[in-house]
């Protein structure tokens, strides 16, 4: 599989059927696109969330990793709620912004090197001990707690990467269909206007 | 969003006209949900002067829905709750809506029945508990809702006590997932149905039918989906309610007799009285426990309707495990109503499992949002292996078991240390699966996967999901036990009700937003009934 991208729909682009779409559908679909404003995140946040977002997601296109890391950042400056979180855990914001200084905190202890600066491989091994809590504890970041950042990082960064319209392409997605609906939804038919695999894949 | 404030045939910004400012109306409804809708739009309708106040905006859907999911998440209650317990509850747009509609803005549109079974559950099987009212009980009220909102569903309906046929009839052509579930079905000898569905058919009330843009979950645009918002509350406000919206009501206000006397609500930052000679709670099973809650005052130092001590406890999601199989051909989980087609062929005890009670299933489509999320926060999927899935994902079939949870005195919400901006304390929602539960999940897990592969396809993966709350203000006929009456009235407080899905004494296998709208219309024909007695101040609990 090729990380930039490709799926098995080449050539189809969510995009080109925009003006079929409602307004309000298709401005919030376009700003994703950017440009995009920060409230929160520093420039180091930003470049640790897109990297971190680039092994998360498996991609690594810049305008993609770009948007995501803008999403956590407005999500991290919203005054609205998370719905849920656990008695002992703290606010995303703190939860994530502390993660990130965390996860630094141990590469440096660990190989003497920001995060920043490791190897892919290493920074692949540290996310895949925070997903299971087997990092070592390091400044109160215990076993829970861990797992509690990489849930909420996780979650942040692949609703970001599955809103994108690239995404949406390559997964072969019809998208938003307002006014027109679809018409065709039994098996083995689809509307013309649909993205049909390619000829590689059939 | 702030729509308007209030709506008394007129949208305003602010909150000068109130049409009842200083005057005690007859009912003020907490909550404009599924069940404070229904009750509103009822009792306006009988000539109750009544007022609902629901905490967040009065949407219109056309400026602000979208076909996104992202933007979907402004319809959800977000507010942070703390949830903790073995399987810690995912809140939030998963089950509680926020917003003049409530859930039913949000929610799938699938509208089943209870079975008399449901009602009996201490009596045929010997664990939980049963509820005060019967089946019977309902079904006037559940014809009454089918009727009012012209369900679409099957001539028959083979399972419960309803055999349809349904007002409208059932959604033509179904989508390639419930025609593969139907296929899968039909190969192992398990009956299905395409779904009875709170979605148009064919024209109703200038609303179109269903164009299958298959945003059921994130605000219907056509209006072909029923909600509160476009049917009970117009009608509502039509027959003289008022509708006061982004205002949280945050105390019921208790006199030195112990009756209620109205509420304190809180808008944009100022706090506001609403007087009324009935208080009726909607505010679903997290919000309802909590204003109760946090309304103790010296006369009940445990909160309101709270001498059995059970506001709060016996809470039940659903499991709603999601079943995924994997198919040569394209299945496009996006295309269509999300549920066409269900079986309940499993509803029921059956003794050869090894567990009691059962399931629902529904043929279940999906948006990329949802199903790359499900799969990273509760699959634990990223990286390379969800792009790969996820770049394949019309490949993919699902089935969503909608199972009932036996309620369990730990499951609760109660009020925690922290507080929220409004200075009440957050809600701590509990909740640990059963034996049972583990039994039932498993059993349908493995149902499905029979489907999918007696279908052609192949067990691809499962993610653990639960769905809708029920529980926390039970009602039965014991005041120890329960607290409120068959007729959702507290048992404490005559002139206080309590009527939405926390009055669910078992959790049954199938979508509940039906059977909270029949109890919400039973309990608006009882008020009706009872207005003399009930707005004199004379009432005593009634009976059942």
């Amino acid at each position: 599989m090729d990380r930039k991208g490709q799926g098995l729909y080449p050539g189809y682009d969510v995009l080109a059927l925009q003006d079929e779409w409602d307004a309000v559908t298709r401005q919030i679909v376009n700003k994703r696109l950017g440009p995009f404003q920060y409230k929160v995140c520093s420039h180091w946040e930003q470049t640790m969330i897109k990297t971190l977002a680039e092994h998360l997601t498996y991609d690594c296109r810049d305008e993609v990793l770009t948007w995501i890391t803008a999403h956590v950042d407005q999500q991290l400056a919203s005054p609205t709620g998370e719905a849920q979180r656990k008695p002992n855990t703290p606010p995303q914001r703190e939860l994530i912004r502390g993660g990130l200084k965390m996860l630094d905190a141990w590469s440096k202890n660990q190989y003497g090197q920001a995060f920043l600066q490791l190897e892919q491989d290493q920074q692949f091994q540290i996310i895949n001990s925070l997903q299971t809590g087997s990092l070592e504890t390091i400044k109160g970041w215990d076993h829970s707690l861990q797992k509690d950042l990489f849930k909420k990082l996780v979650g942040l960064v692949i609703e970001a990467y599955y809103s994108h319209p690239w995404t949406w392409s390559e997964m072969g997605y019809g998208g938003p269909s307002y006014p027109r609906g679809y018409v065709r939804i039994g098996l083995g038919v689809t509307d013309p206007w649909e993205p049909k695999r390619g000829p590689s894949h059939a | 969003m702030h729509n308007c404030d209030h709506y008394n045939g007129e949208r305003y910004p602010h909150m000068k006209n109130r049409k009842f400012v200083k005057q005690e109306v007859d009912a003020v409804v907490v909550g404009l949900g599924a069940a404070g809708g229904v009750l509103l739009s009822e009792l306006a309708g009988a000539g109750f002067n009544v007022v609902g106040i629901e905490a967040g905006p009065f949407w219109n859907p056309q400026e602000d829905f979208a076909s996104d999911e992202l933007h979907a998440r402004t319809l959800a209650w977000n507010d942070t709750r703390l949830s903790t317990g073995g399987d810690a509850l995912q809140l939030g747009a998963n089950n509680c809506g926020r917003g003049v509609g409530g859930g039913t803005v949000h929610f799938t549109g699938v509208f089943y029945r209870f079975h008399e079974s449901d009602f009996r559950v201490r009596t045929l099987d010997g664990v939980a508990e049963d509820w005060p009212i019967s089946y019977q009980d309902l079904e006037p009220y559940y014809a009454k809702v089918e009727k009012d909102i012209k369900v679409s569903g099957p001539k028959d309906f083979p399972w419960g006590s309803f055999h349809g046929p349904y007002p409208y009839p059932e959604r033509e052509p179904i989508s390639a997932n419930s025609q593969i579930f139907r296929q899968g079905c039909e190969a192992l000898g398990i009956r299905s149905t395409v779904a009875p569905l709170a979605i148009l058919s064919a024209p109703f009330d200038g609303r179109p039918p269903c164009i299958n843009r298959g945003f059921c979950n994130q605000g219907c645009l056509p209006n072909a989906k029923f909600s509160t918002l476009i049917h009970h509350i117009p009608r509502a406000i039509q027959a003289g309610a008022e509708v006061l919206s982004d205002s949280m009501v945050t105390r019921i206000l208790v006199n030195r007799q112990g009756r209620v006397t109205g509420v304190e609500f809180n808008h944009d930052g100022k706090n506001y009285e609403q007087k009324a000679k009935i208080v009726i709670v909607s505010a679903f099973v997290i919000e309802t426990p909590r204003l109760l809650l946090n309304s103790a005052c010296p006369q009940y130092p445990d909160g309101l309707a709270n001498s059995s001590g059970l506001v709060g406890k016996y809470v039940m999601p659903h499991s709603g495990h999601d079943v995924h199989g994997k198919f040569d051909q394209e299945i496009r989980l996006y295309k269509g109503t999300p549920v066409m087609a269900v079986s309940q062929d499993f509803y029921e005890t059956d003794p050869g499992r090894g567990f009691v009670r059962g399931y629902s299933l529904n043929a279940h489509g999906s948006r990329p949002v949802a199903m790359a999320s499900m799969l990273a926060t509760n699959g634990g999927i990223w990286g390379k292996r969800l792009r790969e899935i996820m770049l394949e994902w019309n490949h993919y079939a699902r089935i969503t078991v909608v199972g009932e949870v036996l309620p369990n005195v730990n499951n609760s919400v109660s009020l925690s240390d922290e507080k929220d901006e409004y200075g009440i304390p957050r809600a701590q929602v509990s909740f640990s699966y059963g034996e049972n539960d583990q039994k039932l999940i498993a059993h349908g897990i493995e149902t499905c996967n029979q489907i999918f592969e007696a279908a052609g396809g192949q067990r691809a993966f499962v993610v653990p999901d639960s769905a809708h709350l029920m529980g926390g203000c039970r009602m039965g006929h014991d005041p120890k036990e329960s607290v409120i009456t068959g007729f959702c009235q507290s048992h404490d407080i005559p002139n206080l009700f309590i009527c939405d899905a926390s009055v669910f004494v078992t959790s049954g296998g199938a979508n509940p937003t039906e059977t909270v709208m029949a109890i919400a219309s039973r309990t608006a024909q009882h008020l009706i009934e009872q207005r003399g007695k009930l707005l004199s101040g004379t009432s005593r609990r009634s009976i059942h």
